[in-house]
């Protein structure tokens, strides 16, 4: 299939995608709960989830506003609500007055929590915040701003006032597992139209080293990036496998807060690594899948994994490090810059490793002015592309993110990221801007060099 | 007992016990909660040093954030470094700190730390106007941020005008105003925002590991 036609493909998945997601909130589950319960959920929540670490935020503020300066939402609106640590007032209101120092005295000089604060914080914390962490790279005393406002989250949605896009995904993924109806069938069709193409792909090997996920936008849209992250796992020469039990990168519960579907989308994965005895499970270009299986998966199981979680892009580096995959370059000539989609960087760790990849293609980088952890977020993440009427809010950011890349003179955007590219593709047609963006494993793929070498895989990672 | 003679009495020993208790209490309240444990395998072992490391670096941010916070930076860094030059290197001050530490240090000149506690309080006043008329600041704001920067400008009110003698038949009773303006400024500290003087650094070691633990540099 030319790039041409693909490219075209991919634009007519990425409208029906659009279709599809503008139909979300209408087959979202009703929650109909009292206030009072609302309330009594949403404050259960605050309690249990502020510890040692989050009392010391919520002590230290001194309330000068650096913060709304690192949000693309504040930059690109002026509004000052949507200062980030104006959305963790009602996660400080309970604690003051329910586990702080002085909680007596609160007790007596506020009023509790009020369902109407909780609705009106439902545009904070989810519309206009991507949890993307970049206030949390400037905040002079050091407060993890975007962990109070997934508690936000986490309350919010214990107490029925997810936004209804975010409950749909939720209540899609709790009963079949898939979002976006890209369920089991999807993947082994996605696998036939591999096969088709002479690529290897695996499905439940009964043993298998590796463990490769895959997400929606792969399923959907980007068959390319489906294509090229087998390719490159299959020229590396490793024992890997897909598993129709537990395929599925994208969390939609550790995006909306809701622990109850985190929870079960983890189980999946480490269900379907256990049962073949995956040493590695690599996940996809699928930003928020990361953190939410490397970081936040064990918490949620109540256990360390057996195996090790690796980012696609990270197994790439690590790779290349090793001196086992070799890339032919795509030549000086082409002219890129990098986003680092922030759940992968900022909150994942992983920003070396697509550089050094990037620099094995011997490809022309040239950086944003924010990179690595001060990235700016494509706008989109943390469920935003997915609600509706938060599409102005994400203009304002992917314009921020748009100024950044064309001061770099680069010819394409390079991400590791199916959602940031989703929004990226979205923003590009609302703002008639025409500069490509590519995928990093497709790339890599482009440039996979005569195969490595067989050798002990066992000192990877 | 006159207003100086309770300012310098018992009003100094009450003032001093609140704050003491209030700190150990506010922050024991915090730190004595329970921890919830993290059962990821860390990437790398360098917590330590990325939290120390986060207790420097976070007065520099990168160029790319510190353009747009430079303003709040170049004031924020002025003020405090005038009110605390002003406090410790005041020719008559110089007493009361040899009183509690045993010895003392040269002042500088009366007339150029005057100067530095009027842009001192010059600079407290714009940050204060700026926070009733910025976008963000005027949304956050609450009681504790008038009434601390009022705080911290009350000293230097009191010094200069005690300093000025503006009423020189009430001298004494100025110079009891101006200690009173410090103990009240003392007494606050454990419940508002100025608490930040406690809980600051460590919250940066504290971010700077638990980015660490990512990999992340903060």
């Amino acid at each position: 299939m030319s790039a041409t036609i693909a490219a075209t493909e991919e634009r007519a998945a990425l409208e029906r995608i659009a279709e599809g997601v503008a139909r979300l909130a209408s087959s979202a589950p009703e929650v109909d709960l009292p206030a009072d319960e609302r309330v009594r959920r949403a404050k259960r929540v605050f309690i249990e989830k502020t510890d040692a670490r989050v009392a010391l935020d919520l002590e230290s503020c001194l309330h000068c506003g650096m913060c709304a300066e690192a949000c693309h939402f504040y930059e690109g609106t002026g509004q000052g609500r949507y200062a980030p640590i104006h959305k963790l007032k009602l996660l400080r209101k309970v604690y003051r007055r329910e586990l702080g120092p002085f909680r007596l005295i609160q007790r007596l000089l506020t009023r509790d929590l009020t369902v109407a604060e909780l609705e009106q914080w439902q545009e904070l914390v989810f519309d206009s915040c991507t949890e993307c962490g970049r206030c949390d790279m400037i905040c002079p005393v050091g407060v993890h701003l975007s962990r109070g406002v997934h508690i936000t989250r986490q309350a919010l949605t214990a107490a029925g006032l997810a936004p209804a896009e975010l409950r749909a995904l939720d209540a899609e993924q709790k009963s079949t597992g898939a979002i976006l109806g890209a369920g089991v069938e999807k993947l082994r069709s996605a696998l036939e139209e591999l096969r088709s193409q002479g690529i290897e792909a695996p499905l439940d090997k009964p043993q298998a080293e590796y463990l490769l996920l895959t997400t929606a936008s792969d399923l959907l849209i980007y068959h390319r990036s489906l294509a090229a992250t087998a390719r490159i796992m299959n020229h590396l020469g490793l024992d890997w496998t897909f598993a129709s039990s537990g395929f599925e990168a994208a969390n939609s519960g550790a995006v909306s807060g809701d622990e109850t579907a985190q929870r079960q989308a983890t189980q999946r994965v480490v269900d379907a690594a256990l049962a073949c005895g995956a040493k590695f499970v690599v996940v996809p270009e699928c930003g928020h899948a990361y953190p939410a299986l490397r970081w936040e998966g064990p918490n949620q199981v109540g256990r360390a994994f057996p195996f090790q979680v690796l980012a696609i892009s990270e197994l790439i580096g690590r790779e290349l490090e090793s001196g086992r995959l070799r890339l032919k370059p795509l030549g000086p000539g082409k002219r890129v810059t990098f986003h680092d989609p922030c759940k992968f960087g900022r909150k994942g760790g992983v920003i070396d490793e697509p550089r050094k990849a990037l620099a094995a293609l011997e490809v022309d980088l040239r950086e944003t002015e924010s990179k690595g952890t001060t990235n700016y977020c494509c706008g989109g993440g943390g469920g935003v592309f997915f609600i509706g009427r938060a599409a102005p809010l994400r203009n304002a950011a992917f314009n921020i993110k748009r100024k950044q890349f064309d001061a770099t003179g680069a010819d394409s955007v390079v991400t590791s990221c199916g959602s940031c590219r989703m929004n990226f593709a979205v923003g590009a047609q609302r703002n008639n801007w025409n500069v490509p963006v590519e995928s990093l494993v497709e790339l890599v793929a482009d440039g996979l060099a005569a195969p490595g070498p067989a050798t002990d895989r066992g000192s990877v990672v | 007992m006159t207003l100086f003679d309770f300012a310098r009495g018992p009003g100094m020993f009450w003032a001093t016990t609140i704050m003491v208790i209030g700190i150990v209490w506010r922050l024991a309240g915090a730190v004595l909660l329970a921890r919830h444990k993290d059962r990821s395998t860390p990437r790398g072992d360098n917590r330590v040093a990325a939290g120390l490391r986060a207790v420097l670096m976070r007065s520099v941010p990168p160029h790319e954030l510190e353009k747009h916070i430079t303003f709040q930076h170049l004031t924020g860094y002025a003020w405090h470094i005038g009110w605390f030059v002003t406090f410790l290197f005041f020719v008559p001050h110089m007493p009361f700190i040899e009183s509690i530490l045993g010895f003392g240090w040269p002042g500088l000149p009366n007339q150029a730390i005057v100067m530095l506690a009027a842009i001192t309080l010059a600079i407290l006043l714009l940050l204060l106007v700026r926070r009733i008329v910025h976008p963000v600041l005027k949304v956050i704001s609450d009681f504790d941020d008038y009434v601390s920067t009022l705080l911290a400008c009350a000293p230097l009110v009191t010094g200069i005008v005690a300093f000025a003698h503006l009423f020189p038949s009430h001298h004494e009773t100025m110079i009891g105003l101006h200690i009173l303006s410090v103990e009240a400024l003392m007494v606050w500290l454990p419940f508002g925002k100025i608490f930040h003087c406690v809980t600051g650094l460590p919250l940066r070691f504290q971010i700077g590991a638990a980015f660490a633990r990512r990999g992340v540099k903060a």
